[in-house]
């Protein structure tokens, strides 16, 4: 199979050759077309200054602002703040505390748990929506009504459910076991009700990604390797999954991102609890910043937070198209 | 081109160096001397106001907000309502205060939070505002928490107290007293239980939050164990410690309190209490109202009020964490003298006494509630309020919300089961330590 060639190279391709008779070298640009060029240039920046002045003032700024003010060692006054000195303080403080260890584990071990549970339950969700004929809108719209719910709204639903006193599951688990559970009150059970709120929720969108995935794979793909006597499970892992591959990528690096920024569901379910067990890296920045008001150290979580998430991704996507690189040698 | 990249650099470091020095505040001579006069021209305030929880009905701080303006027609109050929960109610309000932002111009705030609003610019001091006898109407434990560093960053407004609550009924079926300690209560838990006349015998809040500071802190008091010592320095420790500590595991350990109080606040104890499943309660002032209240509580009628027990041979009971909100002043409020004036007013009798009268806190002013007015409200715990001893957080440190933390943390893995009294005792002790060191997150 030749691969088709990519937009940079057709681009590449289509460019025009200088003018000029063949075998001779192209003529040195004149003055009039350079500065017609550089027209051009100033146009285009001109033309594309306000949006890059709003990305630069919305998302640029705060960031290296954030970074800025994980350095400092700052002072607040009435009606102002003063940066004292700059120092690395802050982050051998939050480095060196077993609190922040113990939120690292703790996002860590959640975002590995709930992204592999949803993409192997969204796959198979996906895989089943693929087949089905006319019900397939109204299942769809049963199945997305958990992501469409707000994240505080689905998490305080769930609360009601584990609640200690007058939860339903809570309840049936009497019931079942003999004995009422404390669901939210034991660090391995609170942890396990937040994974089981986070693939309840986020399960639909990444069954979405992959149907839509599944909808791009072309029929005679599926036709060939029937030609060639592929039963379903060969099918399954021969065509159908590297071809989902680069729209799995994507899910993987979306729950990746959401899964380690974590922060609404520890903070409306148990507020943190069992003691820390359930405080993830963002809660942590949060009670820093906006309960301590340790600025600096709000900022360093903040910062390493986003190291850390960033590096996981580079990571993923490094293995991703090892992998990929491998599976197109073979 | 070259000239351009200068000027832009040049100009990037300008920027970076006014950030890097940061925004200069304002002197507080200044603003001090703008608090000190009431304005006589038109004026209007935003307050920053959480529920305060009405026995008869209006909403208190309408009620207050309209006793202001007939006294200082002028002066406009807005009222910006604001989350009844202390950790997220300080959040949002920190995050106004520390952007500068002129609003609100006063806030009711925690009783925990002068030290740390104080160190952090984010309250006004006041001391100089107020005449030499202001403080004599109040507590001596409120006083000693709104200030910090001999400044005080707070005036007060109301404040709460723990009592224990109990199904008068269920005593009188068994014919058993209020217990005094908490091992009497513990047997007459069991015996309620054991007939199958409660689901639990006490409820109480042990989720990780500042409730649980202050159930800590009692049962701390109760045991004679202080957090801190008179320099200030972590003092936690010993078998004083210990002893409550093992308290708070037992309630779990014998059924009496459920496995899940340690994801209850307020709110959830209440919520078991008032729906039958509980024998006891330990609760803020409030909880009175909320019982008697025959719409929300199946147990109205049926519930009567104690001062919380103490330790056998150990102090007398009445232990009480002191608790309760004050008026905090906005330094950046472009209408300082008029935010002062209101928050002196709230402090005021004429504020007092609509407290008493129509809400379910106590006032802080002690004289109002001598007054008949107290008596007729037909609120047990405001005329107990006098008698109970009230133990002040160790609030008196800006790191007092990393201490809090270590208090709750360990409480709730000691009451959940996960680390022994002594455990607990010595990771709070050396968590408290490393927090007043400024070197916890």
């Amino acid at each position: 199979m030749t691969a088709a060639p990519s937009a940079a190279t057709v681009s590449r391709q289509s460019a025009p050759e200088p003018a000029g008779p063949p075998g001779t070298p192209a003529p040195r640009e004149g003055g009039p077309a350079r500065a017609s060029r550089r027209r051009k240039a100033r146009t285009g920046w001109l033309f594309a200054s306000p949006a890059l002045l709003t990305i630069a003032a919305v998302t640029v700024f705060p960031v290296l602002f954030s970074v800025l003010l994980s350095f400092a060692d700052i002072r607040l006054e009435y009606g102002g703040f003063r940066i004292e000195s700059l120092t690395g303080d802050h982050y051998a403080a939050v480095l060196g505390s077993p609190e922040w260890r113990q939120a690292l584990f703790f996002t860590f071990g959640f975002t590995v748990v709930t992204v592999v549970l949803e993409l192997v339950l969204g796959t198979l969700a996906a895989l089943v929506l693929d087949r089905l004929g006319a019900a397939r809108g109204w299942v769809l719209a049963v199945l997305l009504l958990p992501w469409a719910l707000i994240n505080v709204v689905a998490a305080q639903l769930w609360g009601y459910l584990y609640n200690g006193t007058y939860g339903g599951l809570t309840w049936l688990f009497g019931q079942l076991l003999g004995q009422q559970p404390d669901i939210l009150g034991q660090p391995a059970s609170a942890m396990g009700a937040m994974v089981v709120v986070d693939v309840w929720k986020t399960t639909p969108f990444v069954a979405i990604v992959v149907l839509a995935g599944l909808m791009l794979i072309p029929g005679d793909v599926y036709e060939a390797a029937e030609i060639d006597g592929a039963n379903a499970w060969t099918t399954f892992w021969k065509v159908t999954l590297p071809q989902l591959r680069p729209i799995m990528a994507i899910a993987v690096l979306f729950r990746i991102l959401q899964a380690f920024g974590i922060f609404d569901l520890p903070f409306v379910l148990t507020q943190g609890g069992p003691g820390t067990a359930t405080q993830s890296l963002a809660i942590l920045g949060y009670k820093t910043l906006f309960q301590n008001l340790e600025i600096g150290r709000g900022a360093a979580v903040a910062t390493t937070t986003a190291v850390i998430v960033i590096g996981c991704c580079l990571l993923f996507l490094r293995l991703f198209k090892a992998q990929a690189d491998e599976g197109g040698r073979g | 081109m070259a000239l351009r990249r200068r000027t832009l650099l040049a100009s990037g470091l300008a920027l970076g160096a006014g950030f890097t020095s940061g925004c200069a505040g304002k002197p507080l001579d200044t603003l001090l001397t703008q608090a000190a006069h009431t304005p006589r021209t038109p004026a209007t305030l935003t307050w920053w106001v959480s529920e305060i929880p009405a026995r008869n009905g209006p909403v208190v701080a309408d009620l207050i907000i309209r006793a202001f303006q007939r006294r200082h027609p002028n002066i406009r109050v807005r009222k910006s309502n604001a989350l009844s929960a202390t950790d997220a109610n300080r959040a949002a309000v920190t995050t106004q205060l520390a952007g500068a932002s002129p609003t609100p111009d006063v806030y009711l705030g925690d009783t925990t939070w002068p030290a740390q609003f104080g160190a952090n610019s984010l309250a006004l001091p006041l001391q100089k505002l107020l005449p030499k006898d202001f403080w004599e109407g109040y507590p001596p434990a409120l006083r000693r928490v709104s200030e910090y560093r001999g400044a005080v960053y707070a005036l007060p407004f109301y404040t709460d107290s723990a009592y224990l609550f109990y199904r008068k009924d269920l005593l009188a079926k068994h014919g058993l007293p209020v217990p005094r300690t908490w091992e009497e209560l513990l047997r007459t838990s069991r015996k309620i239980q054991r007939a199958g006349d409660a689901a639990y015998g006490f409820l109480w809040q042990a989720n990780v939050s500042e409730s649980l500071t202050c159930n800590v802190a009692e049962f701390l008091a109760d045991a004679d164990a202080p957090v801190l010592d008179g320099e200030g320095k972590v003092a936690l420790n010993g078998p004083g410690a210990e002893r409550a500590f093992a308290m708070m595991r037992q309630f779990t350990e014998t059924g009496v309190s459920p496995a899940t109080v340690t994801t209850y606040v307020e709110a959830d104890s209440q919520d078991a209490f008032v729906g039958g499943r509980g024998v006891f309660l330990r609760n803020w002032s409030y909880a009175w109202g909320n019982a008697a209240d025959r719409s929300a509580s199946k147990i109205a009628g049926r519930v009567g009020v104690a001062p919380r027990p103490g330790f056998d041979g150990g102090g007398p009971p009445g232990v009480s964490c002191a608790g309760g909100w004050s008026n905090f002043v906005n330094p950046n409020s472009h209408n300082l003298g008029a935010a002062v004036a209101f928050a002196r007013f709230c402090a005021g009798e004429e504020a007092q006494m609509i407290l008493l009268k129509n809400a379910g806190v106590i006032p802080a002013m002690q004289e109002v509630l001598t007054r008949p007015e107290a008596r007729q409200a037909g609120d047990p715990t405001l005329t107990m309020a006098h008698g109970l001893r009230l133990v002040a957080r160790p609030v008196q440190t800006p790191y007092y919300s990393q201490v809090s933390k270590a208090l709750y943390t360990q409480g709730n893995a000691v009451t959940g089961g996960r680390t022994s009294p002594a455990g607990a005792v010595r990771a709070a002790r050396e968590d408290i330590r490393t927090a007043l060191e400024g070197r916890a997150l």
